[in-house]
C-alpha cells in the first residue's frame, strides 16, 4: 500500500513539476500606502508555493516568484488582490505547461491545475507546430479579467521546449 | 421584515467612520478593512476647555467581512471632568458597534482610487457616567450614520464626510442630536513615496465641525444648550507594515456655544495606535 501511495505521489509530483507558474508579475491598481502593499504581500505569501513577493507601490507591480513543483493557480493571485479591495490588471507570467490543440489553435494546459489558456502570439508569424504535444515554458501576458475570473487567453511572447 | 433588517443592521453596525488605521485621526474617511483583516485601535482623545478637561481612551476593533464591508466596535473609557458639548467626532463614554460599507470603489490608476463609504451603527451608554451638563441626563441608546467620500493616491488624499447621531429618550431626558462634518486634505511628499517595508508618513490638514441640538432634561429643553463649532488642525500618520501611529491637534475656528453652559473649549487632540492583522488565507484551487 505504501508503495502504491509513494508511486501515486511521485506521479503527481512529476505532473506538477512539469506544469507550473514560475513567475507572475501582476499590475495592481489602487494601492496608495504601505499597509496596502503589506496586505498584498501577506496574501500572496499565503498561497502555497509562493517563494518571494515584491511589491512596488509607485508602479503597482507585484512580482511573485514560485518554488518548483508548486500547484498554485492564477485565480488565487487574482483573489489575493481582490480580497484587499484592489484591482488586478494585466499579468506577465512565466509558466510551464503542456502544449495541445493545433498550430492554428494552440492551448496551454497547466496540468495539476484547471488552468488552461488559448494561446495567441504577440507577433504574427510564430510557428509553434514543432512543440505541439510537448512540455513548454511560455512567457506571456494574461490580459485583465473581471472580478473572480481569469483570462482564458494567454498572449505569448516566447515559447521554448521545457528541459 | 424591513424594520427587522434595519434593526439587525443597526445592531451589527454602529459607529463613526472616523479615523485610525489608514486615514485621518479626527475626520471621516473611506478606508475599510481587507477581507478577513482584523484591526485593533487604541488611543487617547482629549478635549480641554475653561470648565475642565475630558480625556478618553478606548479600544476599537474592526473585521473585514468582505473587501468592502467592515464590522467594528469601539469601547471608550473616559476620565476627567470637563463640561463640554456632545461630540461624535471626539469619543466620549458611549460604546458603539456597527458596520461600514464601501459602496463606491473606483480604481482609476496605479496607486489611486475614488471611493465612498457609509456607516451605520448603534451607540449605547457605557458604564461610566458623563460629566458636566450631559452627566445629569438619563441615557438611552442612539443610532449613528455617517457618509464619507474622497480620493486616495500616492501623493494626495481628499475626503469629505458627514454624520448624524440621534439618541432615544430616557425618563424624559434626551441627549442632543448631533450633526457632524469634516473635510481633510492629506499629502505625502515625493521623497516619502518609497517602499512598503519602510515607514510610510503622511500629513493631514483636518477641518471638522459639529452642531449639537438642544439638551432635554425632565422634558424641558435646557436653554442655550445647542452648540456649533468648527475646528482645524494638523495630524500626522506613520505606518510601518501593519502598525500605525497617528497624532493630531485641533483648535477652534468658530464657536457658537454658550459659555455659561459649556465653557470655552480650547483644544482637541488625539493620539491613536493601530495594529492591522492581515489574513494570509487564500482559497485552494
Amino acid at each position: 500500500m505504501k508503495k502504491i501511495l509513494a508511486a501515486g505521489f511521485l506521479a503527481l509530483s512529476t505532473l506538477a513539476a512539469r506544469a507550473e507558474y514560475e513567475q507572475v508579475n501582476l499590475t495592481v491598481f489602487g494601492m496608495d500606502c504601505a499597509p496596502c502593499a503589506h496586505a498584498i504581500h501577506v496574501s500572496m505569501k499565503g498561497i502555497q508555493g509562493v517563494n518571494t513577493v515584491d511589491v512596488d507601490l509607485n508602479t503597482g507591480l507585484v512580482s511573485i516568484k514560485l518554488t518548483p513543483g508548486n500547484s498554485a493557480v492564477m485565480r488565487q493571485f487574482n483573489e489575493a488582490v481582490e480580497k484587499n479591495g484592489f484591482t488586478h490588471k494585466d499579468a506577465n507570467v512565466l509558466v510551464r505547461g503542456q502544449l495541445s490543440g493545433s498550430a492554428e489553435a494552440p492551448f496551454l494546459e497547466v496540468t495539476g491545475t484547471k488552468d488552461r489558456y488559448a494561446l495567441t502570439p504577440f507577433s504574427a508569424g510564430t510557428n509553434i507546430s514543432a512543440l505541439l504535444g510537448k512540455a513548454v515554458v511560455v512567457e506571456g501576458v494574461l490580459p485583465q479579467s473581471g472580478k473572480g475570473k481569469v483570462s482564458d487567453t494567454l498572449r505569448y511572447k516566447s515559447m521554448t521546449e521545457a528541459k | 421584515m424591513k424594520y427587522l433588517i434595519v434593526l439587525v443592521c443597526a445592531v451589527l453596525m454602529a459607529g463613526a467612520a472616523c479615523a485610525a488605521d489608514h486615514g485621518p485621526v479626527f475626520s471621516y474617511a473611506t478606508p475599510v478593512n481587507s477581507q478577513r483583516e482584523f484591526s485593533f485601535d487604541t488611543g487617547i482623545f482629549g478635549r480641554s476647555g475653561s470648565q475642565g478637561t475630558q480625556l478618553s481612551t478606548g479600544s476599537g476593533f474592526g473585521y473585514g467581512v468582505t473587501p468592502h464591508i467592515t464590522v467594528n466596535a469601539f469601547l471608550p473609557a473616559s476620565f476627567g471632568s470637563g463640561n463640554l458639548p456632545e461630540s461624535r467626532i471626539m469619543s466620549g463614554t458611549e460604546w458603539s458597534a456597527g458596520a461600514s460599507w464601501r459602496f463606491l470603489h473606483s480604481v482609476t490608476s496605479v496607486g489611486k482610487r475614488i471611493e465612498s463609504t457609509a456607516s451605520l451603527g448603534l451607540v449605547v451608554p457605557g458604564p461610566q457616567p458623563d460629566s458636566g451638563v450631559l452627566g445629569t441626563l438619563h441615557r438611552a441608546p442612539g443610532v449613528a450614520a455617517t457618509l464619507a467620500t474622497g480620493l486616495a493616491s500616492r501623493s494626495q488624499y481628499v475626503w469629505i464626510g458627514g454624520g448624524y447621531t440621534r439618541f432615544a429618550e430616557a425618563s424624559n431626558d434626551r441627549r442632543p442630536d448631533t450633526l457632524s462634518w469634516s473635510a481633510v486634505y492629506g499629502y505625502r511628499p515625493s521623497r516619502l513615496r518609497r517602499g512598503y517595508n519602510q515607514w510610510d508618513y503622511r500629513g493631514f490638514a483636518e477641518l471638522t465641525g459639529e452642531h449639537t441640538g438642544s439638551v432635554r432634561s425632565n422634558g424641558v429643553i435646557l436653554p442655550d444648550s445647542t452648540s456649533t463649532t468648527l475646528w482645524l488642525g494638523p495630524s500626522v500618520l506613520a505606518i510601518f507594515k501593519n502598525v500605525a501611529i497617528e497624532g493630531g491637534v485641533q483648535g477652534p475656528l468658530f464657536r457658537d456655544v454658550s459659555e455659561s453652559v459649556y465653557g470655552r473649549e480650547r483644544v482637541r487632540f488625539a493620539i491613536n495606535l493601530s495594529y492591522l492583522k492581515y489574513s494570509a488565507h487564500t482559497s485552494s484551487h
